[in-house]
């Protein structure tokens, strides 16, 4: 890929952190067991061992989603990148977000060394979580939804139109969170965590469809 | 896109696995690989099993017969793989040069930053070779950054012999384009017997070092290397420089003219870079390394300082004597205390005033003094030396033991018997010998020798303490003599000196043993003298020569003499040079002499190599006198050393800033970069052998540069304080300590220009001026108008007249100052400019504020120093024009024309910002005469009125200066622009005071922000709490690495018995309020960006609560708070749950 047109410090930012998200998503989705591990690949990525997707649809479909993103996130316009795990009334079950914060102001070079190093700390921390996340009921969906901080003119950008309004239910009580790994350095912040339902959410099966 | 890159590796890597044929394709060279068929086998199971295959070195059938012969072809093909990759990379490199790791095969080992494939780029790249798999034979460096402790343990197994390298050996040797010794690249983990996990795994950890050591024997120590080398340049530096004139010359020129005149033969004094010291001097006779090449004390302290040695000499005596009686209390504290930082507040000062090694660099400054003189004539004459250089003779003279020969040269009856010097007598004690005589030193005694092995060894040795006052009534007469006979001098110590007889007429041996016998009739010591072509030589000779005798090397007898000579007799070459040298069987300079220059250059390193060659060769080119200005100055105590809390250690550190001051002034330079060295107690260290010593300890060190060079106590005490808070030691740790300054600046270039380092000094010294100037006439002729002779006294009078009016306006009118700073653009009038402060501007600055001035600043000049030729002559380089034009202009614009320009509009509106500067300048130049009011008590200055936009743009150092010249009060106006400028960040990392202020004020206008500052304001706050787990909290802050983070800190905490902490019933409720209000704006500050952190410290509260009364009420109060917060940022709650 041609990075030459990402020189500014935050187009820098933005690659380093998308490629971060596509691993990062991947090994969510790994660590879930949504398919068979025979599905992944292992693969080095800043000098870890990682899983990579071998079938090209699952692999296009996490690539192109976040890749996406990568105007909108150097603009700072995405505030949250979200997997998000639903049942089948598409009821969520579990999501996990990455917040963002890319510093627009920040104006010398990045150093993609350090940045690495931080973010490397996540698919470490990610590879272990697995107990703090929810075992999925059988049957259940998932996808990438990301969180404007403000909605992107459709007109504007054909990049846009890639991305639809998502109709993923919400849930009616605040979720629980559970911090797995934050971030912070003067050209961008990333705070991973992951949302369960509260307590006192009604049942899936309760809730009307 | 790193998924790209990874790919490309990751397709390589494939290939290895999957692809054979299209990797066998690409090597057709090798037509069998086409037969073999894989199997799949997974990388990682390959492991470790490159040893069972080695031995098969061919198979015949597709189907491997077993795992052995696949990795045999596994191996291969990787080869074959890479050797073509290779090949294809190294197209676009330079063709003709060898590429820079020729040879070099490495094997990377687990983790390494970059990761192991880039480092198979880079060899790809430069002609190295990458091994996938382990093999004795192929790999000649092992490459990883951290090895775990097994492998660590059986570093023989492991490494075979190998050297362990770190990745950025491969680095560094790819920036700079060659291939560079890997040893300072050796593992830290190897390389140091200190460990990076030391602190878990010190015992095991020694016996690792040793077999670190044992194994590996050809890795030298890198760090010995250095220390060895530091020796050897203190040696070098030992003596600085002298021929710069000195400002302060003209202070002390008074008694020196009476010593010229005394002394007319000693047209000169020189002092030498030359050879090291003596050996008995680098061996260290007192427990300290104090730099000897330190200079020390001002002119007037020393006066006083040569009184008092011998008091407190006898006083240690005696407390020896006590010791003596009670043997058993020799560990016991307070005998301790009366030796160490303990007890004594002024333990800087006599440590130092105790010290042999200070007293030699001391004397320097004693001797410079004494035999001062012009340099010009000898500069003049060395160049009629290097013309002829073939008849030089020159003559190395060196007292006989003389710490030893000067103590008993009143106790004749001693003089065959052993007779040794140690600053305490005590047959038990662990005191070194400083210098033994020569019947002492064939019973095997020698300097640096404990007294108890001494007395072991000789139980009749006796021993005398220091006489500082006889050593330099000694050196004194010793330098009387020399001077007699000589004029050009180089003193290399007190009690050695080479002497340049060239131009001498007469035989110079009969020259020497005139020189020795009036040497040993003055002083009754004896000397001994070598003679030869060259310094190098001379010294040589003397070692020939000792005792008591002299021996003359010709020129023809040169190669005879080395041939045998050990390389150890070669000054420059220390045990590390030795080591090595004799490694390549080098034993004598004539084995070293086989050896060529390249190669020698080649393994030690070009200056070293020459001067090995040079020297095996009796070739030294060294002039007698030849200078060479010493690289740093510093201070460093090593003994006694024992602080009981923090208070003590910056007591401590800051009478080390004094000394450190002392010496660079001394020096006449000012240094930038600032390096305090620490020595801490190794974990499992005992109590040192030696009494009070620092006994077995890891060197620490931080540095810290400064834009302006400094010699000013305050603001070395202030970035001393600084970097000690670096360290986060404790402080009983602490065995020894040491500040060294460097990137030396001559006092002289610096005192004169803008960087005049701070203000104070500048207010000192123009204070000190003006009154010197209203006193008395005479005095202003001597300050301002140094170097011109025969002004009419009547201009001074006038200049006297002026300088009055000018102090007088002052008093009158305090704000006079403020209001210059104000007037950006408006200069201040003519008159009011100190004439001192003028002439001492540097040339540039004063004539771009003659230009502003149009002119008149010269022509003021002029009208002071009554004689245009000689500004003409000073400027006459920089603005030549200028004067010329001020010359003509100049007669007509007469100083009685003092008819004030208030406004004297900016020539050019190009140059406003360097009329800014100018004014900068000015505007601090006026602010010096307010403040010295200030400073007499007359009137206090009132910053307030400054125009902060004008501070904003003043230096750094300016501005410290005058924030802390302020009234605390007052600091709070400043404060918040200074800490909105994000360029302040150096004004608070170099105010410690400054530091304090702002935040104290920050403190009040941002309500009780608990956590601004390093440390955070609650560390200091809790620490003087009364309240048990305030305190706790606050002591964790400092072992848990000081991060600011809350959560390591709790972490620490949960280590407590919490239990306890409950155990109090005052201030319990402040306790909880403040442990509330700390929490609460911790969870303000990390919300939004860290909420790892909090849920982190939170979870752990939780913990505390299920234990402690305390912090279940904490916990309540504060959970809702932060759920609240939570909600705000997150839309959620954070999940509490105890699971754990």
């Amino acid at each position: 890929m041609d990075h030459k047109d990402n020189q500014s410090p935050q187009g820098e930012t933005a690659r380093i952190l998308v490629e971060f998200l596509e691993v990062a998503i991947t090994s969510i989705v790994f660590l879930k067991g949504v398919y068979p591990s025979g599905a992944f690949e292992r693969r080095r990525y800043m000098n870890l061992v990682v899983q990579r997707a071998r079938h090209p649809q699952l692999r296009d479909y996490i690539h192109s989603a976040v890749f996406g993103l990568l105007p909108f996130i150097q603009k700072g316009m995405v505030e949250r990148a979200a997997v998000i795990f639903f049942n089948t009334d598409g009821i969520p079950v579990e999501r996990f977000v990455f917040k963002l914060a890319v510093n627009l102001s920040y104006g010398s070079k990045v150093e993609e060394a350090d940045l690495e190093f931080t973010l490397r700390s996540f698919l470490i921390k990610l590879s272990v979580s697995e107990s703090l996340t929810k075992v999925l009921p059988c049957d259940y969906r998932w996808e990438i939804t990301a969180y404007f901080r403000s909605l992107p003119e459709a007109s504007a950008n054909k990049d846009v139109k890639q991305w639809i309004p998502t109709d993923a239910r919400q849930w009616e009580q605040p979720p629980l969170l559970t911090p797995i790994k934050s971030m912070s350095s003067k050209p961008l912040c990333v705070q991973l965590y992951i949302e369960h339902p509260s307590l006192s959410e009604p049942k899936p099966q309760n809730g009307e469809v | 896109m790193s998924m790209e890159s990874t790919r490309s590796d990751k397709s390589a890597k494939r290939s290895f696995n999957n692809n054979r044929n299209s990797a066998s394709s690409n090597s057709n060279s090798n037509p069998s690989n086409k037969k073999k068929k894989t199997s799949q086998k997974t990388l990682g199971v390959a492991w470790g099993s490159n040893s069972r295959s080695s031995s098969r070195s061919s198979f015949s059938n597709s189907p491997f017969s077993n795992f052995g012969s696949y990795m045999v072809e596994k191996n291969r093909k990787l080869q074959n793989q890479f050797e073509a990759e290779a090949s294809t990379s190294s197209h676009g490199g330079s063709g003709s040069v060898k590429p820079i790791f020729d040879g070099v095969s490495i094997f990377v080992d687990g983790f390494t930053v970059p990761s192991s494939q880039e480092l198979r780029g880079y060899m790809l790249k430069h002609g190295g070779r990458f091994e996938n798999y382990f093999s004795r034979r192929r790999v000649t460096h092992i490459i990883c950054s951290n090895l775990p402790d097994s492998k660590i343990k059986n570093l023989r197994s492991f490494s075979r012999g190998l050297p362990v390298v770190k990745p950025a050996w491969i680095l560094e040797s790819v920036a700079v384009n060659k291939l560079l010794s890997w040893v300072p690249f050796q593992l830290d983990q190897l390389a140091n017997n200190q460990p990076k996990l030391s602190s878990f795994f010190t015992l095991k950890r020694s016996s690792v070092s040793n077999s670190a050591s044992t194994h590996a024997p050809c890795q030298v120590n890198p760090e010995a290397e250095d220390s060895s080398l530091k020796v050897g340049t203190s040696g070098d530096t030992y003596f600085s420089e002298v021929s710069e004139p000195f400002e302060h010359r003209k202070q002390i020129s008074r008694e020196s003219d009476d010593l010229v005149n005394e002394n007319s033969n000693a047209s000169l004094v020189e002092e030498t870079a030359g050879s090291s010291g003596k050996p008995c001097e680098v061996a260290m006779g007192i427990p300290s390394n104090i730099d000897a090449e330190d200079e020390s004390s001002v002119k007037n302290d020393l006066q006083s300082s040569h009184y008092q040695p011998t008091a407190l000499v006898s006083s240690n005596c005696i407390n020896n004597q006590n010791m003596k009686g009670s043997p058993s209390s020799m560990v016991s504290e307070p005998s301790n205390q009366s030796h160490s930082t303990l007890g004594d507040p002024n333990f800087v000062e006599n440590y130092f005033k105790n010290s042999r090694l200070h007293f030699i660099g001391t004397w320097r400054n004693r001797y410079r003094k004494r035999f001062h003189s012009l340099s010009n004539g000898f500069n003049c004459t060395s160049s009629n030396i290097k013309a002829s250089p073939l008849k030089t003779a020159i003559m190395h003279v060196d007292m006989d033991c003389f710490f030893v020969s000067v103590v008993i040269r009143n106790h004749p009856e001693l003089l065959d018997k052993p007779v040794a010097v140690c600053h305490s007598d005590n047959t038990k004690g662990t005191a070194e010998i400083s210098s033994a005589n020569y019947p002492a030193r064939d019973y095997g005694i020698k300097a640096g020798m404990f007294v108890r092995n001494a007395k072991a060894l000789c139980p009749h040795l006796v021993i005398f303490p220091y006489n500082f006052e006889a050593y330099e009534e000694v050196a004194d007469q010793f330098y009387n003599v020399l001077h007699k006979h000589g004029n050009k001098v180089q003193a290399v110590s007190c009690d050695e000196a080479f002497l340049d007889v060239t131009d001498s007429e007469g035989d110079p041996q009969l020259l020497a043993s005139k020189i020795r016998k009036e040497i040993f009739e003055t002083t009754r010591c004896t000397a001994s003298v070598g003679i030869a072509g060259n310094m190098l030589m001379a010294r040589l000779a003397t070692r020939t020569a000792k005792p008591d005798g002299q021996c003359y090397i010709p020129p023809e007898r040169v190669d005879d003499y080395l041939s045998q000579l050990p390389i150890k007799a070669l000054p420059g070459i220390g045990h590390v040079l030795e080591e090595k040298l004799k490694k390549q069987n080098v034993w004598t300079c004539g084995q070293l002499r086989m050896i060529s220059k390249d190669s020698l250059q080649k393994d030690f390193g070009l200056k070293t190599g020459e001067m090995l060659w040079n020297y095996s060769r009796g070739v030294d080119n060294r002039l007698v006198g030849l200078i060479q200005e010493s690289k740093s100055v510093g201070a460093e105590v090593n003994w006694g050393v024992r602080f009981k809390d923090l208070k003590d250690a910056q007591n401590f550190l800051s009478n080390l800033c004094k000394e450190v001051s002392l010496r660079l002034q001394g020096c006449g330079v000012e240094g930038r970069t600032f390096t305090l060295k620490i020595k801490k107690r190794r974990k499992d260290a005992e109590e040192p052998i030696k009494y009070m010593g620092h006994g077995d300890c890891e060197n620490l060190s931080h540095s810290t540069t400064v834009p302006v060079a400094t010699d000013d106590v305050e603001v070395l005490q202030r970035i001393t304080k600084q970097l000690f808070g670096s360290f986060h030691l404790d402080v009983k740790e602490i065995r020894g300590v040491g500040l060294q300054v460097s990137r030396l600046e001559s006092t002289e270039n610096s005192k004169q220009g803008l960087e005049r380092n701070s203000l104070k000094s500048w207010l000192a010294s123009a204070s000190a001026r003006t009154e010197e100037l209203c006193k008395n006439s005479h005095v202003a002729k001597e300050s301002s108008n140094r170097g011109c002779e025969g002004e009419g006294d009547e201009t001074l009078g006038q200049l006297c007249g002026n300088s009055v009016g000018l102090s007088i306006q002052m008093d009158s009118n305090t704000s006079n100052g403020a209001a210059c700073l104000n007037e950006v653009s408006v200069l201040p009038p003519l008159c009011h400019l100190d004439m001192g402060v003028l002439k001492s501007l540097p040339p540039e600055l004063f004539s771009e504020l003659n230009e502003i001035y149009g002119g008149k600043l010269v022509d003021l000049i002029a009208k002071n120093k009554g004689k245009t030729e000689n500004i003409n002559h000073t400027l006459s380089a920089y603005s030549h024009e200028k004067i010329e034009g001020a010359m003509k202009e100049g007669q007509a614009a007469r100083l009685s024309s003092m008819v004030f320009q208030n406004e004297i509009p900016v020539e050019n509106k190009a140059e406003q910002h360097i009329a800014k500067e100018v004014l900068a300048v000015s505007g601090a130049e006026s602010f010096v005469p307010a403040s010295g009011l200030k400073k007499t008590d007359l009137i206090p200055s009132s910053l307030s009125q400054v125009d902060t936009s004008v501070l904003q743009q003043l230096p750094e150092e300016l501005k410290v200066d005058i924030l802390e010249h302020l009234p605390a009060h007052r600091m709070q106006v400043f404060s918040p622009n200074v800490l909105l400028d994000p360029t302040e960040i150096p004004l608070e990392a170099l105010g410690t005071k400054t530091a304090e202020n702002n935040s104290g004020s920050k403190d009040f206008v941002l309500d009780n922000n608990l956590w601004v500052g390093i440390p955070p304001q609650w560390v200091d706050k809790f620490k003087v709490s009364n309240c048990l787990i305030l305190n706790i909290l606050a002591e964790m802050y400092y072992k848990s690495g000081s991060t600011g983070n809350l959560s390591p800190i709790l972490q620490r905490i949960s280590s407590v018995s919490l239990h306890q902490l409950d155990a109090f019933q005052d201030g319990w409720d402040e306790a909880m309020y403040i442990l509330c209000e700390l929490l609460k704006q911790y969870i303000k500050l990390k919300i939004e960006l860290d909420i790892e952190e909090i849920y982190v410290c939170f979870r752990l509260l939780r913990r505390f609560a299920m234990k402690s009364e305390l912090f279940i009420q904490v916990y309540n109060i504060v959970s809702p708070y932060l759920q609240a917060l939570v909600g705000e940022n997150y839309g959620g709650n954070l999940h509490m749950s105890l699971k754990d």
